[in-house]
């Protein structure tokens, strides 16, 4: 996969299992899944972007239409984190990998 | 009864006749050889694959209360309604990032119950005292809620009304629950999934015939919500205030725009950590299957922005609006615009979907609440010897006399009373975030120190909720309270409190060099993905005898 089998070290050398951690030897997948959650969290916890009447969508003040669209979207992005996960439990260096 | 309509009451009744063969047949699906062993009747063999997750899942999160309270506080007071919609998008990126690890930890260390990994991880019982006993406190007027929905349609079918004689008036309600009652009690957990596949199917149906039919009816959706923005900016000559908010506002007028998102993202956090809703996640055989249905569950969360809108439909429609004024009850506008809307066997079968939708999630909780007990007060307090056996059938009595508390809960008290309590339960339960979901990350925090922190966190929202008022009521007028100035959900402060004290404590604890208690987890148990469940811990006596 993408990251080398020789990435860093895992901050936890003490773990009984000695798994190398999957953030440490994944990193850009790390922080694009860290990005995607935390954006589609954002993308309604902040009110201010759609709390608006227009532009109108059909007959649907944005309001409304934004936070009915926004349901798939979110989905999708979780679903993407899923199979980026999946990457990350391939592991670097061979062994028995651990998630996440 | 002489305004009841035979038609939806027949549908109604055929129904629900058939939800009830359902749930005492499911004690045979998927059975066990051991039936009697809390993985089996409390979380259905921990076997349940993507789809039934789904439904199970599906059905625990959205109920009858949803359908009915939603659209209600729409019909009431506007936009601030959304938030229920924006709740249950945020309420999954949430849940993926720690609903994995609880269900790989409980998968390992066969544990029922959040509790259970609570004395797991800080071998502490008394909080895991406390995560059972907020957990059955905020589970009890919950179940209760779901029987004022069955209620509100009962009422608008004209079920029970038209007699003076309590008895007789909630004599419907008493058989359903019973009913409910009963086949848990023999089913256990797969009772309500299998009742989940009916009771969505028959949702899905109903949500979307009205979102396509009804707007034609009413003029169109432009119609709809040009009438709904005049109603809501229109001043209340009662109060002198607008009757509520279209849109989120900046301002100090009803609703601002911090209230909704404070209200959204504390009760996205709190969603998942409800007894009832680990119960259905735990009861999934595969980390992945859980992961997999925060994308999928999302489905639901559509139908419930479009189920929200149904209260603005309400509005439009004189009938079901004189109506609603009529009774001044907001709770019955959604079962009004059905009888109105829709010919008589339609209205049966979408009343049938509301009722049977109250069974399903008050099933898993009262067996939620009925493990809790079980497990961590029972047992950990007074036989901690309990064989699978004997933890089995406490659950199963435990099943029923939640129930029946709840019962008496729903026909004894008034309605706001509960649905208040149900406000502050969720208040309540998200005091467990420090606890829960920081404790599956990490074990600095001192046990002692997350106590305290919860005990601070309890105390204010139930404080500070019962000081809410509005113009009509003294107390408890809403969930959320003026903090600086601004409009904040009262859970998330009490959160803020609670992690702050939890915080402080630890260090004072640790500089004290306070015992920390054992932890029996380890780092890797938290993501792991074992196909096959552990073996039954050995519980030393009186393992049950395998029948067949």
């Amino acid at each position: 996969m993408a990251a080398s089998s020789s990435a860093p070290r895992g901050p936890q050398d003490s773990t009984i299992t000695q798994v190398k951690s999957p953030v440490a030897a994944h990193p850009i997948t790390s922080a694009a899944i860290a990005v995607l959650i935390t954006a589609s969290i954002l993308g309604t916890l902040i009110v201010p972007i759609y709390a608006r009447i227009t532009p109108k969508i059909g007959d649907w003040p944005f309001f409304y239409f934004y936070l009915i669209a926004y349901i798939p979207v979110a989905a999708i992005i979780l679903w993407v984190v899923a199979l980026l996960q999946r990457r990350l439990q391939q592991p670097a260096d061979g062994g028995d990998g651990a998630a996440r | 009864m002489s305004h009841v309509n035979a038609t939806t009451f027949t549908i109604v009744v055929i129904l629900f006749l058939f939800v009830t063969f359902i749930g005492f047949a499911a004690a045979h699906w998927r059975r066990a050889d051991d039936m009697m062993h809390l993985n089996e009747w409390g979380l259905g063999g921990r076997g349940f694959g993507t789809f039934i997750t789904w439904f199970l899942l599906g059905g625990d999160l959205y109920t009858a209360y949803t359908f009915i309270a939603v659209p209600a506080l729409v019909f009431g007071a506007g936009s601030i309604g959304f938030f229920a919609v924006s709740y249950t998008i945020m309420a999954f990126p949430v849940a993926f990032i720690f609903l994995p690890r609880l269900w790989s930890i409980c998968r390992v260390h066969n544990y029922v119950t959040p509790a259970d990994f609570i004395r797991g991880r800080y071998g502490s019982r008394g909080m895991s005292l406390a995560m059972a006993f907020t957990g059955i406190l905020a589970l009890m007027p919950y179940i209760a809620l779901q029987l004022v929905g069955i209620q509100s349609v009962l009422t608008v079918m004209g079920v029970g009304t038209s007699s003076n004689n309590t008895f007789i008036q909630d004599l419907p309600l008493v058989i359903a629950f019973l009913v409910l009652a009963i086949f848990t009690y023999v089913s256990g957990l797969r009772a309500p999934a299998a009742i989940s596949f009916v009771k969505d199917t028959l949702i899905y149906v109903f949500v979307l015939v009205a979102v396509f039919y009804i707007p034609t009816r009413l003029g169109g959706w432009g119609h709809i919500f040009g009438t709904a923005q005049h109603h809501f900016t229109s001043i209340n000559p009662e109060t002198h205030k607008p009757y509520g908010t279209f849109i989120p506002t900046q301002h100090a007028v009803g609703s601002t725009q911090l209230d909704f998102a404070s209200l959204a993202l504390g009760s996205a956090m709190a969603l998942f950590l409800y007894p009832h809703i680990v119960t259905g996640a735990l009861a999934s055989k595969r980390r992945k299957y859980i992961k997999r249905n925060m994308s999928l569950l999302p489905a639901y969360s559509i139908l419930l922005g479009l189920i929200a809108l149904f209260g603005y439909m309400a509005i439009t429609d004189p009938v079901t609006a004189a109506n609603v004024k009529k009774s001044g009850n907001a709770q019955l506008a959604v079962p009004y615009l059905f009888q109105h809307m829709f010919p008589p066997w339609f209205a049966g079968i979408a009343f049938a979907g509301i009722i049977i939708g109250a069974l399903v999630p008050a099933a898993i909780m009262a067996i939620a609440a009925a493990n809790l007990f079980t497990r961590n007060i029972f047992k950990e307090f007074f036989k901690p010897d309990a064989s699978p056996v004997l933890e089995t059938k406490m659950s199963q009595w435990a099943s029923l006399v939640v129930k029946i508390g709840a019962l008496l809960f729903a026909i004894e008290l008034p309605h706001t009373f509960s649905i208040n309590l149900q406000l502050l339960g969720g208040v309540w339960i998200l005091q467990v975030f420090p606890m829960l979901v920081g404790g599956l990350y990490t074990r600095w925090f001192h046990r002692w120190a997350l106590l305290a922190g919860w005990l601070a966190g309890m105390l204010y929202g139930t404080i500070a909720a019962y000081n809410v008022k509005n113009a009509t009521t003294s107390h408890w007028a809403s969930s959320s309270d003026i903090v600086f100035g601004h409009t904040v959900y009262i859970g998330l402060t009490a959160l803020v409190i609670n992690a702050v004290v939890a915080t402080l404590l630890t260090l004072v604890f640790k500089a004290t060099k306070a015992p920390e208690g054992t932890d029996e987890t380890l780092p890797h148990q938290y993501t792991a993905d074992p196909e096959d469940l552990p073996a039954p811990a050995p519980a030393g006596v009186g393992l049950g005898t395998a029948a067949d």
